[in-house]
């Protein structure tokens, strides 16, 4: 009986890894982002790995390579981040922001940065409101 | 024959079809897939190394692949930290 359990982890072991393999192969080079849908791609590899290690009797060595698996993939994804994603594409590092004109409630940065300026026209409509003192002369 | 036995060697296949897709994929313009690439290779050919060496009562196959999969993931994290540089 646990030849056959073990025949299945293995069976469902390779068909991940094939899995992932077709996929790694699939992707167009030239679409976006292609770095990091490759690490997610092998992430897939990884669980097969520690689910064919489970199958062969392998328990601490799956363990090890669970907690270990996703330093990498976060050690490598950070390193390509900071290096050459950044760095070969500037328009990463703007946001666009999107604002919708018609929303009562959210304003563009620019907008609300133009009234809080000084010379802003908003401070200019408040200056009829101002405050006049009267200068009261004791001697009268 | 066993279905352990042809098992095992489905996963061997497969892993290396695997190997041949990351060597492809290492080719890619950017040296992080070089990296990922390479990190892949290691781990299949530790994986391949505790199948075969079951099956063909390999000496220390368990305390190899060990070693593979523990100095990969030094070797590779070290690399990406090169890479990565310092924080700005």
């Amino acid at each position: 009986m646990i030849e056959y359990i073990q025949s299945a982890l293995l069976i469902i072991s390779a068909f991940l890894i094939i899995i992932s393999a077709v996929g790694v192969l699939s992707l167009k080079k030239d679409s976006k982002n292609v770095v990091y849908a490759r690490i997610h791609i092998f992430g897939v590899f990884d669980i097969a790995c520690i689910i064919a290690m489970i199958g062969l009797g392998q328990y601490l060595l799956a363990g090890i390579y669970f907690i270990l698996a996703p330093f990498i993939a976060h050690a490598i994804a950070n390193a390509y981040w900071k290096k050459e994603d950044r760095e070969n594409n500037l328009d990463l590092v703007t946001v666009e922001e999107v604002v919708d004109d018609n929303n009562p409630f959210i304003h563009s940065k620019e907008k609300m940065q133009a009234l809080e300026s000084e010379n802003s026209e908003k401070l200019k409509a408040d200056e009829r409101f101002s405050v006049t003192m009267l200068d009261i002369d004791e001697g009268e | 024959m066993d279905i352990l036995f042809i098992s095992k060697y489905l996963v061997v296949i497969a892993l290396i079809i695997l190997m041949l897709a990351a060597l492809r994929a290492s080719a890619y313009k950017s040296t992080s897939m070089g990296l990922l690439g390479s990190s892949v290779i290691v781990n299949a050919f530790a994986l391949a190394l505790l199948i075969i060496g079951g099956l063909y009562n390999l000496e220390f196959y368990r305390d190899i692949s060990l070693a593979l999969i523990f100095f990969g993931f030094v070797g590779t994290v070290a690399f990406a930290v090169v890479l990565g540089g310092d924080d700005e």
